[in-house]
């Protein structure tokens, strides 16, 4: 092939698209063994698109066919466009307020006839190609505050505005695009600040409000008293010390009940006090008339989940015997629970394994986008893992119990034709990308 | 280099990141399957297979006469697996080869959708791959037989998709008949407000008995919802047994009708009619009649047990006492007070205005009079109420009456000692007032009258059975020996005979041209309407009695409660002629032996023998001396040949593993018998056996000593 064809199979890093391939076909196997029924045709299954299996496999052709296409792409038509992308993009997902169906409590998909798309999911590459070309730009200076707050920007609107659709799930993932601004010197103490409010908010949960303000104050005390000998040079140390004190009280206080009460909405809440296990102490506040509680719904997703993973044990129960996950135990088990079925069929060697591909996917495209010679590929390269890793962690973390049920799928086996789309598409322009990567692009 | 090593450890830290993130997912599942495991796994296990509950088949009452009064019915649900393996293999070969035929066969049995209704229907389940499809509901035994043999469903359930699900149904075949007794679940409203079934009556009575133990299976879950039994994982449920009751649908029917038949003319409240068969206390008919709102009326409570004043009929018991204690006799005279009496400040009318002053005891008791009544109990108990109390009391008017009913209501006698007991309370008992008992004990007292003394247990049951085979039987029990003394019994039956019988008598002209006689007692009393006392002119028409007065058979009350300002209430006008519609008709019923009311002159030995011995050697003495016989003796060894209805008869005698009967017999045969069965035999005199020492079915023990007497 690479005879016959040597301009696209050039520079082509092959181990990704055979991890690509696998974790593909890993995702068309757990989908069939979720909805296969004994006595079907499963030729019919895949031929004739009757099966959930089919239909993700006719995707899996039709993302095969667009990304030998961007292969055969110029990459710098991804640089020149990639401002135009981001457009449409916003465009799009803006179209989503006057045009949008309503299915299953979501505010997000569009629906031509009987095809259906969602901007958000969709967005992720434009939001990945915008960033890179930003930051690849020659006159940006990335250490001055101004191209910091432009960066930011790229990635909060997008994510604004899936948050008004309902689609928090999908929003936070944006929020992944920090890694790509941390790679490009985005100073650490972000990150640290970040970090650390994400800390205050999870102690704020779990630990009782007098209790936590205490500790805060222990905590401020303390830096106090070692830097005692700095703060008699500098009076400045010890007003930053109060200030920041004064902040995470305040945050304790009143940011995180605020956010639970007027920002998140009832059903998220609850989700996130079903993870750590505890009554949501809101409830009132956020109840709604007439609606009932979620949180056994929610409860009960994780649990089922936990209960097919649980008893796969060792080895798993073997191909097509997890019955749990083939009985239609675990709700959304071919979409976002899919995992159980890995977890449950090949236990935990095949979790492992599974694990694996993906780590080993991961690794390599961070190591991909350290051997770039442009910034541009190189931050789209980071972009593609912080999206993927995102994506990663938090699903199977959702499915495992380590993370609130918030409905993102996982790259390539979930089941669904815009989430496989998009992820091929995304890994396809890495590839292009990759293959050039001698060249300086901008 | 600043630079460098800033990129650097930025790099670094996001694999590290990476990893670390991967090795705690690593680590939740390896805690999630490996630590945590078993506990996920029985948790499967749990979702997966579950015990289900298989209802036992509820038990069949029986009346005696072997008629069903409830059973359960069975009836069938049909769903449709469209999603049956068998059913759609080969791309739906099976489905689309039989529907045509199996839709044509489905039109022309129902009737109710035509064939391309059906087919319709048909394909569009199987479109929509339903796996659990409502197909027909409620469908009979007979229906399901048929169903069963058309086109694919014919082909069993894992190939055509079609499951049959059986449900019982209680089912009364005899609809009203005694249905309050026999009681079926009835709704009521309970304490938190939601309307509930329960079962009342021998249903609810026999409850245990008749709902065997429910069985359990294990079932698996399979994909859509299904669940299937896993094989050797069945508890068979226990079924129900059957109850045989001692009602007869006849004599229900009979009296159920008459009684509603009076009822619905007089528009009368409520009523009840109880028949018990005399010699063993066996209640025959129990029939149960309240008025509904919209005038028809319905079995809705066993007025039957419950307590209430009984008026006149009661008035038996006050001459039982004062006979007993040898007070009076019925010659004795008692001044009427031309039927207004004054005592203690209150006073007794009669019932009807009379001019009747100086009678017997028998005719003020025959004229169904308060005043006679009241002034003989008071003139000889005021002084020890208790007394007269004490005769109550071994009547057993103060317990209730130990029918297998639930539901009976606890009977009043006041004593002295009461509360509410006032100086017109004795007088005023004597007549039937200030004391609340249920007709049914009531009935208890008039069959020990025509039972010779005896009083009998109301029983309701005769016996429990599985398979048609007695698992347990009921016999008579005898309450009471003797409630009186024989010469006092002789005088209560004759007052009873002197009311139906004697011109005068409240019950004469009812059973003036009966060609049977009727001993009994008639009763009218005023009934309290709650508050409004006794101001509302509500009447409770009673009568109790016996009959063939001479040889009595069954015993019968009638208790009516009119509604107000009725126009008909005396219990002679009103209780009465249900009485003898009753007594008519189950007279007319009767076997001729039992109709005729003397009793048989006996003539010994002619007519009345019994003989018994090896069946050989009787049927070759018949032959011997030219007899002629029946046999009904079959093929049994030993056989006792008698006279029946005139005839010889020749039946068989089963003799018993333990103490046989060998009366009638021949020494050699007795002591051929017995010792054959380890015991000495004792004999006394020559002839036939006449009596043994042991009663038939005892056990015997080796060596125990019997005593034979020979005539």
């Amino acid at each position: 092939m690479s005879h016959k064809n040597p301009a696209i199979s050039r520079g082509v890093d092959w181990l990704m698209i055979w991890l690509y391939v696998a974790l593909v076909a890993i995702g068309i196997m757990s989908i069939f063994s979720v909805t296969y029924r004994e006595g079907e045709s499963v030729i019919d299954g895949f031929l004739k698109l009757r099966s959930d299996y089919g239909k993700q496999t006719f995707f899996f052709i039709l993302s095969l066919i667009i990304g030998l296409t961007i292969l055969l792409t110029d990459s710098k038509f991804f640089t020149a466009t990639a401002n135009i992308w981001y457009a449409m993009g916003i465009f799009l997902l803006l179209l989503v307020f006057p045009f949008h169906t309503e299915v299953k409590g979501t505010e997000s998909i569009i629906r031509f006839g009987s095809f259906q798309i969602q901007p958000a999911e969709i967005c992720k590459i434009f939001v990945a190609l915008a960033l890179a070309k930003y930051l690849s730009r020659v006159e940006t200076e990335f250490t001055k505050p101004r191209s910091q707050l432009i960066a930011v920007a790229i990635v909060v609107i997008p994510a604004l505005i899936t948050i008004a659709q309902k689609e928090t799930g999908l929003a936070l993932v944006f929020f992944a695009f920090f890694l790509v601004m941390f790679r490009e010197g985005l100073p650490a103490i972000y990150l640290i600040v970040g970090f650390s409010f994400a800390v205050l908010v999870v102690a704020t949960l779990l630990v009782e409000k007098n209790t936590l303000a205490i500790v805060l104050t222990v905590i401020a005390a303390i830096a106090v008293y070692l830097s005692r000998r700095q703060i008699k040079r500098n009076r400045q140390l010890l007003v930053t010390i109060a200030a920041i004190w004064l902040v995470c009280v305040s945050i304790q206080r009143f940011a995180v009940p605020f956010m639970f009460t007027h920002v998140l909405q009832k059903h998220q809440v609850e989700r996130i006090f079903s993870l750590i296990g505890r009554e949501n102490p809101y409830a009132a506040i956020n109840s709604v008339e007439g609606e009932v509680s979620t949180t056994k719904d929610t409860d009960y997703n994780v649990r089922q989940s936990k209960i097919a993973i649980g008893s796969g044990g060792v080895t798993g129960r073997g191909f097509l015997k997890g019955t749990q996950t083939r009985f239609d135990f675990v709700p959304e088990q071919r979409t976002d629970f899919i995992f159980c079925t890995i977890g449950e069929g090949f236990g935990f060697i095949g979790s492992f394994v599974f694990l694996a591909l993906y780590l080993f996917l991961l690794l390599r495209i961070v190591s991909v986008a350290e051997r770039q010679r442009s910034v541009f590929s190189r931050c789209y390269a980071y972009g593609v893992a912080s999206v993927f890793f995102f994506h990663i962690a938090i699903n199977i973390c959702m499915t495992i119990g380590l993370a609130p049920v918030i409905g993102i799928p996982l790259p390539f086996i979930s089941y669904g034709g815009t989430s496989l789309l998009t992820f091929s598409v995304m890994l396809a322009i890495l590839i292009r990308l990759d293959a050039d990567r001698q060249m300086v692009l901008r | 280099m600043e630079i460098k090593r800033d990129i650097l450890w930025r790099v670094s830290l996001c694999f590290v990141c990476i990893v670390a993130f991967s090795l705690l997912i690593l680590a939740r599942v390896f805690y999630i399957q490996q630590i945590q495991g078993g506990y996920w796994k029985d948790q499967a296990r749990q979702q997966q297979q579950k015990f289900i509950e298989i209802d036992a088949d509820r038990g069949t009452i029986y009346s005696e006469d072997g008629n069903m009064l409830s059973t359960s019915i069975p009836y069938f649900d049909i769903y449709i697996d469209f999603g049956a393996d068998g059913l759609r293999e080969k791309n739906g070969k099976r489905f689309t080869e039989n529907i045509d035929s199996l839709s044509l066969k489905l039109a022309s049995f129902f009737g109710d959708k035509g064939k391309s209704e059906y087919k319709k229907e048909l394909q569009r389940q199987y479109a929509a791959r339903n796996r659990y499809y409502l197909f027909k509901k409620n469908l009979t035994f007979q229906q399901y037989k048929v169903l069963r043999n058309f086109p694919l469903v014919r082909q069993g359930k894992n190939r055509s998709g079609f499951i049959a699900e059986v449900r019982n149904k209680r089912l009364n075949p005899y609809g009203l008949l005694a249905n309050r007794t026999i009681g079926l679940s009835r709704e009521f409203i309970d304490s938190d407000g939601k309307i509930k079934n329960s079962n009342v009556g021998l249903e609810n009575t026999y409850d245990t008995v008749l709902k065997g133990e429910s069985g359990k299976k294990l079932v698996r879950y399979i994909a859509g919802g299904v669940y299937v039994p896993v094989e050797g994982y069945v508890i068979e449920p226990e079924e129900g047994r059957d109850i045989v009751t001692t009602l007869d649908v006849n004599i229900q029917d009979i009296t159920e009708n008459a009684l509603l038949r009076m009822m619905e003319e007089n528009e009368c409240t409520n009523g009840t009619a109880i028949v018990m068969e005399v010699k063993t206390g066996k209640i025959k008919a129990i029939a149960n009649l309240g008025r509904r709102e919209d005038g028809t009326y319905w079995e809705d409570l066993n007025y039957a047990i419950r307590a209430s004043e009984p008026g006149s009929t009661f008035k038996l018991a006050s001459m039982l006492a004062l006979l007993e204690d040898k007070y009076a006799t019925l010659d004795n005279h008692v001044d009427l007070e031309r039927g207004v009496w004054h005592v203690a400040r209150r006073t007794v009318y009669d019932s009807e205005r009379h001019n009747k002053t100086d009678v017997t005891l028998k005719d003020a008791f025959k004229y169904s009079s308060n005043v006679g009544m009241a002034k003989m109990v008071w003139m000889n108990y005021s002084r020890d109420p208790v007394k007269y109390i004490n005769h109550l009391k071994k009547l057993r008017f103060n317990v209730s009456s130990g029918i297998d009913l639930v539901g009976e209501t606890q009977p009043i006698v006041k004593s002295p000692k009461s509360k509410t007991w006032s100086a017109t309370s004795l007088p005023w008992m004597s007549f039937g007032y200030e004391v609340l008992v249920s007709p049914l004990q009531t009935l208890m007292l008039y069959n020990a009258v025509a039972n010779n003394g005896k009083m009998m247990r109301p029983y309701l049951v005769n016996e429990v059975s599985q398979d048609g085979i007695a698992m347990k039987k009921f016999q008579p029990e005898v309450l009471e020996e003797s409630i009186c003394s024989e010469s006092t019994l002789k005088q209560l039956q004759e007052s009873l005979w002197g009311v139906c019988q004697e011109e005068g008598g409240t019950g004469y002209l009812l059973f003036k041209n009966s060609p049977y006689t009727v001993a009994g007692k008639t009763g009218t009393a005023l009934v309290a309407n709650g508050k409004r006392g006794y101001s509302d002119h509500i009447y409770q028409s009673s009568f109790a009695g016996y009959f063939p007065a001479k040889n009595p058979k069954y015993s019968m009350i009638v208790v009516i409660k009119n509604k107000p300002f009725a126009k008909k209430y005396y219990g002679a006008s009103v209780a009465g002629p249900v009485f003898k519609e009753v007594s008519d008709k189950l007279y007319a019923l009767m076997p001729d032996n039992e109709r005729i009311p003397e009793p048989l002159e006996t003539t010994p030995d002619s007519s009345n023998y019994s003989y018994a011995g090896l069946g050989i050697d009787i049927k070759a003495v018949l032959k011997e001396i030219g007899s002629v016989y029946r046999d009904s003796s079959g093929k049994s060894e030993y056989n006792v040949v008698m006279a029946k209805n005139g005839e010889r008869v020749v039946r068989s005698r089963t003799l018993e593993n333990n103490m046989p009967n060998v009366k009638g017999m021949g020494l050699k045969d007795a002591l051929f018998i017995l010792e054959n069965r380890n015991v000495r035999v004792l004999a006394k005199g020559k002839g036939k056996v006449v009596a043994q020492s042991v009663s038939e079915g005892s056990p015997l023990e080796k060596g125990q000593v019997v005593v034979v007497e020979l005539n």
